[in-house]
This record gives C-alpha cells, sequence and structure tokens, in this order.
C-alpha cells in the first residue's frame, strides 16, 4: 500500500469517527427536543382536565370544627373528565367578543384542543410518525397564536413563537430521529 | 366555640341596636319543600358566576331563563341542560315568563343595575321570592321599592352582599372584633378596589351576536356598545362605586352595625375623558358608632392595580384587621402595647405569621418610625364558590331553615350612603346626611 493510500484511509475513518461523535450529538440534541416538545403537549393536555377538590379539613377553634366551609386550605388540585375545559372559562366570553371569531369555530376548538394535545404529545413521546405529528402540533400552536394575537396576548404569542421554532428544529433534524415505533411519516 | 353556639349567644348584642348586623326576622312562611323551582333572570357574566355557585347546592331546579341578549339566553339554558339533563325555558322578556311559568319559586335577578328594581319588583309581586345582585338599584328611589316591595309581599328579597355570609367576615366579625376585641377601638377604617387599566376597558361584541335596535331601545339601551358597557353610563348605573366600592362599603357600615353621618368624595374623569362615570373616586365616611366617632377612607381606581387590589381594614388601638375575599390578601397587625394573645394563638383563633427581617437603617427617618406591628392572620379560607354561602342562605331562608343575612331592607340601610357618593363629588362639597336621605 503506498504512503497516499495509507493516509487517505486514515484521513478517511478520522472523519467517519467525527460525523459518527457529531452524528451522536445530533441525535441526542433530536432526542431531548422531541422529550421537551411531547412532554409540554402532553402535560398540556392533561392540565385540561384538571379542577379543584374542595378541602374538608374544618379550621379547629378551641378543639372544635368552626364551621364546614371555613378550611385550612380551600382546595387542592385533582383530576376528572368532568373538569374539561379547553379554552379557559375566562378566556372564552373575550374570545365570543371578537369580530373574527366564528362561535362554531371556539366550541369545535375548545373541544378537539385537550384530546389534540394528549394525541400529539403520545405520539412524539413514542416517535409514532414523529415528522407528521411534529408539524400538526405546529399547526396547533399557529392556531393557539392567531387567537392570542386577536386579544393582544402578545407576551403569549412570543412563547408560542419559540415552541414553533422548536419544532421547526426537530422536524430539522428528523433524519437524526431514534428510538421510533413508526418512523414512516 | 362553634359559629352556631356563638350566633345564638350574641343574639342580644344583635338585638342592641346593631341594625345593619342583625340578622332578618324575615323568613319563608312555607315550610320544608325541598324542590325550589327556578327562574335565571339575567344570564351575562355575573348571572353565569351565580348559576354556577347555585349548580353546588342540591335541590334547585332551574325552570326557565330570561335575558334579552340571545348569546347569552341560548348559552345559559345549555349550561343549565348540562347540569340538569333538560332544557329549561327561554324568554326574552320578564312579563311574558312570570304570565306564562307557573310554579315558580324564586327568581334570582342578575341583570344591570338599572333593570334590577323593576325586575325584582316584578318577581316580588308575581309571588316570588328574589336574589337580586348588588348594587340594589342605580337610584335610591329605586332601592326604596325594592325595599317596599319585600315588604309588602312578605317574600324574600336577598340582595347580593355575598361576604355577608362568607364564614371568615362572619368569624372575624362575631369572633374577633366583636367578642376578643383585638382591634382595642376601632378608629379607622380604609378600604380599596383598584384595577388597572386594562382590566377597565370597554367590553367589546362580536358584530354577528348584535341584538337588533328595537330590541334594544324596548330595554333602555341606544345601542350594542352601551348594552355591553353599561356600567359607564349614569342613567344605567352608579359607576365604579357602586359597582366595586359597594361590596366593601356594605362591610363597613355591617362591621360597625350603623350608617355613616357624613360622606366627602372627590372624583374625576382622570384618564377615560369620554366616560359618563368618574374613573376615580375617592370617599370618606363619618360615623359616630356605638364605639365612638370612626373615620372611613375608602377609594376605587380604575387606572391601576397597584395597592393590592380590594380589602377593608379596620384600624384599631390595638390592632389592625385587614380583610379579604381572598385570603391572601387578609392579615391582622398587632400593636407593640396591645395584651399579648399567646392565648388565643393556643386556642386557634389566631395564626401567627413569622416575623419579616428587620430592615436595616439606612437614613435618619427610621428613628421617627414606630416598630413594625406583629403580624397574624385569620384561620381558614373559603372552601366554596364567593357567592354560593350566600345564595346557600336564600335557599335555606326560602326552606324556612333560616333567615337571610342580607334581606333587602338591612341591604338599603347599607347601601344608601353610597348614593350620596357622586353627588358629593360633583358638588365638591361634603353631604351632612339628614334621616330623609338614608331612611326608606
Amino acid at each position: 500500500m503506498s504512503k497516499e493510500s495509507t493516509e487517505s484511509a486514515e484521513a478517511c475513518q478520522e472523519s467517519k469517527a467525527k460525523q459518527c461523535h457529531d452524528c451522536l450529538g445530533v441525535v441526542f440534541a433530536t432526542l431531548l427536543l422531541r422529550l421537551w416538545l411531547g412532554v409540554r403537549a402532553l402535560q398540556t393536555g392533561i392540565e385540561k382536565f384538571a379542577g379543584k377538590v374542595m378541602s374538608e379539613q374544618a379550621v379547629q377553634i378551641d378543639g372544635e370544627a368552626y364551621d364546614a366551609d371555613l378550611t385550612e386550605v380551600a382546595s387542592t388540585k385533582g383530576y376528572a373528565l368532568d373538569n374539561y375545559h379547553g379554552i379557559p372559562e375566562s378566556m372564552k366570553d373575550t374570545f365570543a367578543g371578537e369580530p373574527l371569531m366564528m362561535g362554531w369555530a371556539l366550541k369545535v376548538y375548545d373541544f378537539v384542543l385537550g384530546p389534540a394535545l394528549l394525541i400529539l404529545g403520545i405520539t412524539i413521546l413514542l416517535g409514532i410518525g414523529s415528522r407528521v405529528s411534529l408539524f400538526l402540533l405546529g399547526l396547533l400552536y399557529v392556531s393557539l397564536t392567531w387567537g392570542l394575537i386577536l386579544i393582544k396576548q402578545d407576551s403569549g404569542v412570543a412563547w408560542l413563537g419559540i415552541h414553533v421554532i422548536m419544532i421547526a428544529m426537530a422536524l430539522n433534524w428528523s433524519k437524526h430521529n431514534r428510538l421510533c415505533i413508526l418512523k414512516k411519516w | 366555640m362553634k359559629r352556631r353556639e356563638f350566633l345564638s349567644k350574641s343574639g342580644t348584642v344583635a338585638g342592641a341596636g346593631l341594625i345593619l348586623g342583625a340578622p332578618s326576622i324575615l323568613k319563608a312562611a312555607e315550610g320544608n319543600n325541598n324542590k325550589v323551582n327556578v327562574a335565571l333572570i339575567g344570564m351575562g357574566k355575573q348571572g353565569r358566576v351565580l348559576f354556577e355557585a347555585m349548580s353546588n347546592i342540591p335541590g334547585i331546579h332551574f325552570q326557565t331563563v330570561c335575558d334579552i341578549w340571545d348569546y347569552n339566553l341560548d348559552g345559559g339554558a345549555k349550561k343549565v341542560q348540562a347540569l340538569q339533563g333538560h332544557m329549561p325555558t327561554k324568554y326574552t322578556d320578564i312579563d311574558e315568563l312570570l304570565e306564562k311559568e307557573k310554579g315558580l319559586d324564586v327568581a334570582i335577578v342578575a341583570t344591570p343595575d338599572f333593570w334590577h328594581s323593576p325586575h325584582t319588583v316584578k318577581c316580588l309581586d308575581a309571588g316570588l321570592h328574589v336574589y337580586c345582585e348588588k348594587m340594589m338599584s342605580n337610584t335610591i328611589d329605586g332601592a326604596r321599592a325594592m325595599v317596599r316591595a319585600m315588604e309588602r309581599n312578605k317574600k324574600l328579597c336577598q340582595i347580593g352582599h355575598q361576604r355577608r355570609s362568607n364564614p371568615r367576615y362572619r368569624y372575624t366579625l362575631d369572633h374577633l372584633i366583636n367578642h376578643h376585641k383585638i382591634c382595642g377601638t376601632i378608629v379607622n377604617i380604609n378600604g380599596q378596589w383598584n384595577r388597572a387599566v386594562k382590566s377597565s376597558q370597554d367590553i367589546k361584541y362580536s358584530k354577528r351576536l348584535t341584538i337588533d335596535s328595537d330590541r334594544l331601545a324596548k330595554y333602555g339601551f341606544k345601542d350594542m356598545h352601551q348594552f355591553m358597557n353599561w356600567r359607564f353610563y349614569r342613567d344605567l348605573s352608579g359607576g365604579p362605586i357602586s359597582d366595586l366600592g359597594a361590596h366593601q362599603i356594605d362591610v363597613f357600615n355591617w362591621f360597625l352595625g350603623c350608617q355613616p353621618k357624613s360622606v366627602f368624595a372627590s372624583a374625576g374623569n382622570d384618564y377615560f375623558k369620554t366616560r359618563e362615570h368618574f374613573d376615580n373616586v375617592m370617599a370618606i365616611f363619618e360615623y359616630d358608632s356605638e364605639q365612638g366617632p370612626v373615620r372611613a377612607f375608602y377609594q376605587v381606581l380604575t387606572t391601576t392595580s397597584a395597592g393590592g387590589g380590594f380589602y377593608e381594614s379596620f384600624m384599631g388601638t390595638d390592632a389592625t384587621i385587614k380583610i379579604s375575599e381572598s385570603a391572601a390578601s387578609s392579615s391582622i397587625f398587632r400593636e407593640s402595647t396591645a395584651p399579648e394573645w399567646d392565648d388565643l394563638i393556643q386556642r386557634g383563633y389566631l395564626r401567627r405569621k413569622p416575623a419579616p427581617p428587620k430592615p436595616e437603617a439606612t437614613d435618619g427617618i427610621s428613628s421617627y418610625a414606630s416598630a413594625a406591628p406583629e403580624e397574624f392572620t385569620i384561620p381558614g379560607v373559603l372552601n366554596k364558590p364567593p357567592h354560593q354561602n350566600h345564595l346557600e342562605n336564600f335557599f335555606a331562608s326560602v326552606r324556612g331553615d333560616a333567615t337571610l343575612n342580607c334581606d333587602a331592607r338591612h341591604a338599603f340601610e347599607s347601601e344608601a350612603p353610597i348614593f350620596w357618593v357622586n353627588p358629593s363629588a360633583l358638588q365638591k362639597e361634603p353631604i351632612i346626611f339628614t334621616p330623609e336621605q338614608l331612611q326608606v
């Protein structure tokens, strides 16, 4: 083997090792990003089912319960299907007053938002059709952004903008996505 | 000591002239009847708040809903349907409702202020018991008419000063102020409701939900903007001092057990220049209470959220109790010269807050300042929506199991001074009350 070819083989091996080293970093970065976006969507969806469970530990005055409605804490957090609220109650009227917001669309969105976040969170975490799931999540965030623009919640718009940038990064690195149940789509 | 036990033992005090604090002698004549048929009159924002609170109370049948805005009417009816499984009847006109609906027991009135009196009087005259939102009316004569209708028809009429049924407020008044007298002599009161500019903006509406002009005119609104923002108009509302101030000024009068003898107010259109009502109001009430003279300052500012939102502070020679519907905004401050409270703390009447670190003196002023008072808290928090206890008290009274905590006559006595705040500010003069100004 000539000296040149030996050097070339070594350079090639070195390049491969470097590529592999870089690749591992991108794979980890992609996994972390997927994990973050999945957890963010899933837990946000779960929180749509959160509500209050009223406390029953009455305040004791002179060793006796004073009034059943006067308790040590007002409520604790609990989850139930009955608690479901896609759009927070306090924001529904604000949205309903917006000329560009269709009433029917608001109802559909209210119904769909929580389940959509839950499903997309799960598919992103498990790697089921990751690219389509990420794209749909991005669309969901764009729709939320539109709503917040209407009611002038600029900080929320900026916050969602960061989410969309993260989704774009995850899509850009999708070829490095590993540990997927369904790689197609 | 339990609340009920205390109330029964302190009944003689209530009977000894503390008319504003005394429970109502009115009670529904009917005996126990579990199912109460309810008409919801007004299903706007406050109507829905009341409905949500009532949805936790057993034995209520929401028979019918009335609102002039289809958006509220349909939305409210659907909420009722979701709760009780069938659709209530729906009306845009209260006269038609009262004519057609049979078997109603109760009306819950949550319409704009200028409709409170006509709607309440109609319902009382139709033989219903009424729970009506505060402020009773936008005019003092409207409020008077409500009291007369209640007494003429011998029906119950509770006004929505919900703090009167809040166990934290009742506990504070009964135990801490009246029984243990932890404030010593109350000499000053300070209260406020401050709201940021952002929260004081015009309420918008979707054009496609506009009510036709004939219907708006029939119910006293010149256009949709006025319908959505009736609180800004002098003919429709008492403005911020009645929208927000009524809550706290009612507590002043309830806790002191008397009406003020004068009011002096200053107010202006400082930021919202085109609105008919003042956006910022400051008022001083003077009292000759049983324990001596008391001066009460109240401010409602719709241009700032600074200063801690909404609360009432009862400032005595031994302590100040700062109370609010929000437990987080409530505190008790003990003067250094007051008797020790160790026994009360041990028995659960008060909780001691951890002492804050002593600030280091960085200027010469500190040598003139009093020592910072020790801080305590009122024990417990309300574990229900804020209006629920007041509604429970109303429905228990309808069933004959309780007496009203804030019937129309007591509410009138407490609200009457509030009607004179705007006139004092307009005249830029104090108003020394005559009996005619404060009586039904």
